[in-house]
């Protein structure tokens, strides 16, 4: 686990140098200036999983439009700036990316809680902005015109999960769980009206410390409130394998359907028996899993195989991490290629943007939407059928 | 005097050029870094009183930041009622730190110092825990946005110069409680307590009111803190930040303003340096911390401590001028006496006192002699309150008297001296001994922190008697140094001094002329005889037979916890059992 | 569910008093408050962890090796925060150099292992439910700490000679007592005590860094209720605890079950300061 994150920040202080050498070996024309894209990830503290996984996708693209002579003969630099999952180290990042680096756009933050206090400072800034964050509030076309999603929204990634457990399995009684952090809280402050709409009845809902060792307590209350389905809202590994534990110890069989993170290698090592995967479906999206016949679609097979040729290290993370990493770099890049650096032109650019074609998802923007991504992508998958980082469309889908 | 007052004026200007000059580098980096060591700092300068002057192990008093930033940021955002104006919620999160300041520091009065510090942390995890779980009104995971200030101090310079000025306001308050009568008697009571309260100082009251002050500038800080952020969840406010202030304030130096100021900055700006020194930041403070604690526990403060780095005159001698002591002592002319009856003191089964009659009338030096284990000391410690007797009573002028409550005997003019010099080693010599005059201050807190006037003229007169009484006992021209440079020697002189101050109608001395060289002893001699005859009443305890007998009126001699005998020099020296049980032929 | 809440309170419990058992030996060795007692009981799991999970070490051999490791923690905690400082007078200069050195080590540790909790492996593959080795086996460390600390103090030499420093150094070392050897052997072994506290713990508290902060407090509310020095009130304390902990959890949810053990700490020691065991403070004048 550490040595991925050493070799990610060694990773990127080489990609940082080797595109500064390569832009210093170039004449020096304005023209040939590297682009300066800020890059704020959490690559340590408490929610950096999802940061590392992201980053090995953002490198790869990187790498490969530099390789590739760069856009229009620039190559990218990323500034990268370790976030450490504390806002205001990502408040101190922002203002050295926009004010000190310059930085023409930013990628990231990947959380929810430090977004929220650096999207209002970038769009201060007035530097476009691009992210994979889902908190709902996070975007908003009047206070933050310049701010972008290339991911679900909170609500879309609920949906989908409420669409599977209501619809697909058809069960009635739900228990929805979610750990104290931002994340946690909001999710299941959202999700809870919307299970309600969609006719379901909510027996229990709660948010548990994710460092709380024995979730026995939370979990008997759901098995006597009548639970038929448990749905964790968490980004904590630890948190989300003990709700697998816990209901293997009690014996209770009811399918766990929740966040993303339930499918990633960090639970499934936390497990205590393999069995314990059974019946556990998380968020995924169309374009990255295996449908019935157990192929990727074609984008991204061809992905994977890149991955495999670069020996990115796809065991302890989720493909989906990786493509969303690809995909933000290499939408920046190509909007850069058709319109340039300036700020007014790539908010033009992204405000037209429709159906870009990425790994992860196609894109889809609007003046009044900056949420691009699509709801019928968001799907549930089954964990235990994890394999190479990616897995099986959960069973039950009628397409 | 002027130089010394430039050169201590220098680092302030300096400051107060860079904070200023700053927005001219037109950085918006640098601003932010800037706008952020400045809230910091005003944290700390608060917390700086907590815990480098008191001395209290308040480690989690990032607290205070929280609970400032989300009142803040609460009702100006109008969640709960209508949104407020920022500058009010502002000053309603100082006003709710302020509060809860004063309950996390309550216990501090009755817990030992690491007792405490885990109390704080526990504090802190519990106001993190309920600005998680009270979604309605903080907005739990998800947070708060925070207020947007209005012109002139709207967000970006704006903003900077309003922090800016915050931090100079809080500099110059906390600078002027250092230099009062009150953060001398903080620093007394966190490494002299018992000679703090045998000076009137009354723990309880200003610990409370420092904690208040403290909480109040820690809320004020997080409410920029919430506007700087521009939006609040529960998780910018971690552990890592706590031990950051922490730190800061130790680093800098205990009783100083600008070390910790410096402190304060220099861990800010740190991780900033190199990218990858973000990760590495606490461990980074921490270390530091370990260092400053084995190799400078003074921090930065005792590194710019010029002053005391100049050598001192190597064989001083000590020349009282008795001849001061009238204009010291002040007496009015009135004859006092304390009455003794029948004190009985039990410790469990040990009879420290059993049975003591004694008097001590002005104008006479009162000798109390015998073995050791006799009672001597336990009898002065009875007399100055900090213990009280299992049986007997006292009396003043005639009037009851009651044995306990040791603060309270400098309002009765009885001062002391201790058996070990209890004196604070970082402070001068001449603050040391304006703790002595601690309660004839009659400016409050308040008019210290503004230095208003009536605060002025307290210290004014302070330094003018302390100086006085120094001259006195002969050590005026150690006034600026350091306590603990000087030689055990003067130490007592200097206790002496500190006695005076409260123009004492009664001065207990416990063995004086301990570890005093045979000419110092006859100095002392002259001096406190001096002492009875300008009025005060004196009672000597000592083991220096010859002392007693020349300078005494009047002898008595203890054994085992009784009067043993009691009259003249000549009698006592004479007396038969004195002789056997502790003289010697 | 109560059930549960026994079988759970009480092994969490045990895992509390034993470090509880930690701050009083390093306590009574040195007069000294230590940081460190929270930072042993973490490496006690992720040094276990690192050992038998990561590098594939038999048991009983990553076990041996932890303690042997928490043995040598214990002395070099020792050797840089407490002698150096013990001359001084300042008590407040023990608290923060063992503070600053706890810190270094969590620190060290969130960045080497890093921040999410890693899986510990199951020790002993017997017991089912609520009779799982987990459960019992903290409980059972604790019974062999107290009893053997029980026998060492009382009917060997070296213990009693643990005793006489805690008492009274000056007179112990007129005694010709070896001090400084003897506060480095108490180190070493408070140090073997949390780490034992912290292996056995590990398979429900899991090898994580932020163990050290959970595990300073909820082992410090023990000794500071039973009384500093007190093992038999650490225990009976921090037994309690864990059960009141659990309780609350189920009665009212996390969050504010963490609340309640503040407010009840605070209230017990605010009307009781010394601990309802403990010794008045001595003679300060």
């Amino acid at each position: 686990m550490s040595i991925k994150r050493r070799q990610v920040l060694a990773g990127s202080a080489a990609v940082g140098a080797a595109s500064l050498a390569s832009g210093l070996a170039a004449p020096a024309i304005a023209a040939n200036e590297p682009l300066k894209i800020g890059y704020l990830p959490a690559l340590t503290g408490p929610s950096s999983s999802t940061g590392i996984g992201i980053t090995r996708g953002t490198e790869l693209a990187v790498k490969e439009i530099n390789d590739a002579g760069g856009i229009n003969g620039r190559k990218i630099e990323m500034i990268v700036r370790d976030t450490q999952s504390d806002p205001t180290k990502a408040v101190n990042a922002v203002a050295e990316l926009t004010q000190r680096q310059k930085a023409s756009i930013i990628w990231g933050p990947l959380n929810s809680g430090e977004s929220l206090a650096a999207t209002p400072l970038i769009a201060r800034d007035k530097v476009p902005m691009l992210h994979p964050c889902w908190v709902d509030e996070l975007i908003d076309v009047k206070k933050y015109p310049m701010a972008f999603r290339l991911a679900p929204t909170a609500s879309q990634i609920g949906a989908g999960a409420n669409r599977y457990i209501v619809q697909v399995l058809k069960k009635k009684k739900v228990a929805l769980i979610g750990d104290t952090t931002g994340y946690g809280t909001a999710s299941v402050n959202t999700y809870l009206p919307m299970l309600k709409a969609m006719g379901a009845e909510v027996v229990y809902s709660g948010n548990v410390d994710a460092a709380n060792p024995d979730l026995k307590p939370d979990m008997l209350r759901m098995q006597s409130g009548g639970a038929e389905a448990i749905m964790p809202w968490s980004v904590n590994a630890g948190f989300l394998a003990r709700i697998c534990n816990t209901r293997a110890a009690m014996g209770w069989d009811v399918p766990i359907c929740g966040q993303t993170t339930l499918g990633s290698g960090q639970t499934k090592a936390l497990l205590e028996k393999p069995e314990n995967w059974n019946k556990v479906y998380a968020n995924n999206f169309r374009a990255v899993c295996f449908n019935k016949d157990g192929k990727l679609p074609a984008r991204a097979e061809e992905f994977v195989g890149r991955l495999k040729t670069a020996k990115v290290d796809m065991g302890d993370t989720l493909l989906w991490w990786i493509a969303m990493g690809y995909d933000g770099a290499k939408l920046i890049a190509d909007t850069v290629k058709a319109a340039g650096d300036k700020a007014t032109d790539v908010v033009a650019y992204w405000n037209k943007l429709k159906g870009w074609p990425g790994v992860y998802g196609t894109i889809t923007f609007t003046p009044e939407q900056h949420n691009g991504f699509q709801d019928d992508e968001v799907i549930m998958c089954e964990v235990n059928s994890l394999k190479d980082g990616a897995f099986n469309i959960a069973p039950g889908y009628s397409s | 005097m002027t130089r010394a007052r430039i050169e201590s004026a220098l680092p302030w200007l300096a400051l107060a050029v860079v904070g200023v000059g700053l927005p001219l580098l037109d950085d918006s980096y640098l601003g932010v870094i800037a706008q952020r060591a400045f809230i910091y700092w005003i944290l700390c300068a608060g917390l700086n009183l907590v815990v480098g002057y008191a001395g209290q192990i308040a480690i989690g008093w990032v607290a205070m930041l929280t609970l400032g930033a989300y009142t803040t940021a609460v009702l100006t955002a109008g969640t709960v009622a209508e949104a407020w104006n920022p500058y009010l919620g502002l000053l309603a999160g100082c006003v709710l730190s302020a509060v809860f300041g004063l309950i996390v520091g309550l216990p501090a009065l009755r817990l030992r110092t690491f007792y405490f510090a885990m109390t704080t942390l526990g504090f802190a995890t519990i106001v993190t825990q309920v600005a998680l779980a009270w979604r309605s009104v903080t907005g739990g995971g998800v947070g708060t946005p925070g207020p947007v200030f209005p012109w002139p101090f709207d967000p970006g310079w704006g903003f900077y110069y309003l922090c800016f000025l915050l931090a100079a306001l809080a500099t110059w308050m906390t600078a002027n409680i250092a230099d009062s009568r009150f953060g001398r008697a903080l620093v007394a009571i966190r490494d002299a307590e018992v000679a703090a309260e045998a000076s009137g100082i009354a723990k309880p009251k200003l610990l409370a009111t420092v904690f208040v002050f403290a909480g109040a500038l820690g809320g004020l800080a997080g409410g920029l803190f919430s506007s700087l952020q521009s939006y609040i969840t529960p998780d910018a406010f971690t552990f890592d930040l706590s031990v950051l202030f922490f730190i800061a304030i130790l680093i800098g130096g205990r009783g100083s303003i600008l070390g910790p100021l410096l402190g304060t900055v220099i861990l800010t700006i740190l991780p900033e340096f190199a990218a990858p020194l973000v990760a590495w930041s606490t461990f980074l403070y921490a270390a530091l911390l370990l260092a400053i604690v084995l190799l400078i526990p003074g921090g930065i403060a005792d590194l710019l401590d010029f002053k005391n780095r100049r050598p001192l005159e190597q064989h001083r001698e000590i020349t009282p001028r008795p001849e001061l002591l009238e204009q010291v002592l002040g007496h009015g002319g009135k004859a006092s006496m304390l009455r003794l009856k029948g004190i009985e003191l039990h410790f469990g089964g040990v009879r420290a006192i059993d049975g003591l009659d004694l008097d001590i009338r002005s104008g006479e030096v009162h000798g109390l002699i015998g073995p050791n284990g006799s009672g001597k000391t336990t009898t002065l410690n009875v007399i100055s309150g900090y213990y009280t007797p299992s049986e007997g009573a006292a009396e003043l002028n005639g009037v009851p008297f009651p044995l306990r409550a040791a603060h309270t005997r400098a309002g009765y003019r009885i001062a002391r001296t201790f058996q070990t010099p209890r004196l604070i080693g970082a402070a001068s010599v001449l603050q040391n001994v304006m703790i002595g005059g601690t309660i004839d201050g009659a400016a409050t807190f308040a008019e210290a922190v503004l230095t208003l006037p009536r605060h002025r003229r307290d210290e004014r007169h302070l330094k003018d008697a302390a100086r006085l009484a120094l001259a006195a006992i002969g050590l005026e021209q150690l006034a600026d140094v350091r306590a603990d440079r000087l030689q055990h020697s003067e130490l007592r002189f200097v206790e002496i001094a500190r006695a005076l101050m409260l123009r004492p109608t009664f001065l207990l001395l416990d063995e004086p002329a301990a570890g005093l060289s045979a000419e110092e002893i006859r100095r002392l001699g002259a001096l406190i005889k001096a002492i009875s005859r300008a009025g005060t009443a004196v009672l000597l305890v000592e083991h220096h037979a010859d002392l007693i007998f020349d300078i005494c009126d009047r002898v008595t001699v203890l054994n085992l916890g009784k009067v043993l005998a009691a009259g003249t020099p000549e009698e006592i020296r004479s007396h038969r059992e004195v002789v056997s049980a502790y003289l010697g032929a | 569910m109560w059930e549960s809440i026994a079988s759970y309170g009480l092994a969490v419990g045990a895992v509390y008093a034993m470090t509880g058992i930690t701050y009083n030996v390093m306590y009574s060795a040195s007069r000294v408050f230590s940081f460190t007692a929270g930072m042993l009981g973490m490496l006690g799991g992720v040094l276990g962890a690192l050992f038998i999970a990561r590098w594939g070490l038999p048991v009983i051999v990553g076990f041996l090796l932890v303690l042997a490791c928490g043995a040598l923690i214990g002395v070099v905690t020792e050797l840089v925060t407490v002698r150096p400082v013990l001359k001084s007078i300042e008590q407040h200069l023990y608290v923060l150099s063992t503070l600053a050195f706890a810190l270094m080590v969590q620190q060290l540790v969130a960045i080497k292992w890093g921040t999410d909790a890693q899986p510990f492996p199951r020790l002993i593959p017997i017991g089912e439910g609520l009779l799982d080795q987990k459960f019992w086996l903290p409980l059972l460390a604790c019974a062999l700490t107290m009893g053997g600390l029980e026998f060492l103090y009382r009917r060997t030499l070296v213990g009693r000679a643990f005793l006489a420093i805690a008492e009274d150094s000056y007179a112990a070392r007129a005694l010709g007592l070896p001090e400084q050897h003897l506060r480095m052997a108490s180190y070493a072994l408070a140090g073997v005590i949390g780490a034992l506290a912290g292996f056995t713990g590990a398979e429900m508290l899991l090898a994580f860094f932020g163990n050290q902060s959970i595990l300073n407090f909820y082992g410090f509310v023990p000794v500071a209720l039973g009384g500093m020095g007190s093992n038999r009130g650490a225990v009976i304390g921090g037994l309690v605890l864990g059960v009141f902990q659990q309780a609350a959890n189920f009665l009212v949810g996390g969050i504010f079950a963490s609340v309640a053990v503040f407010v009840v700490f605070i209230i017990v020691l605010l009307l009781r300061p010394e601990g309802l065991a403990g010794a008045s403070l001595a003679r300060r004048v």
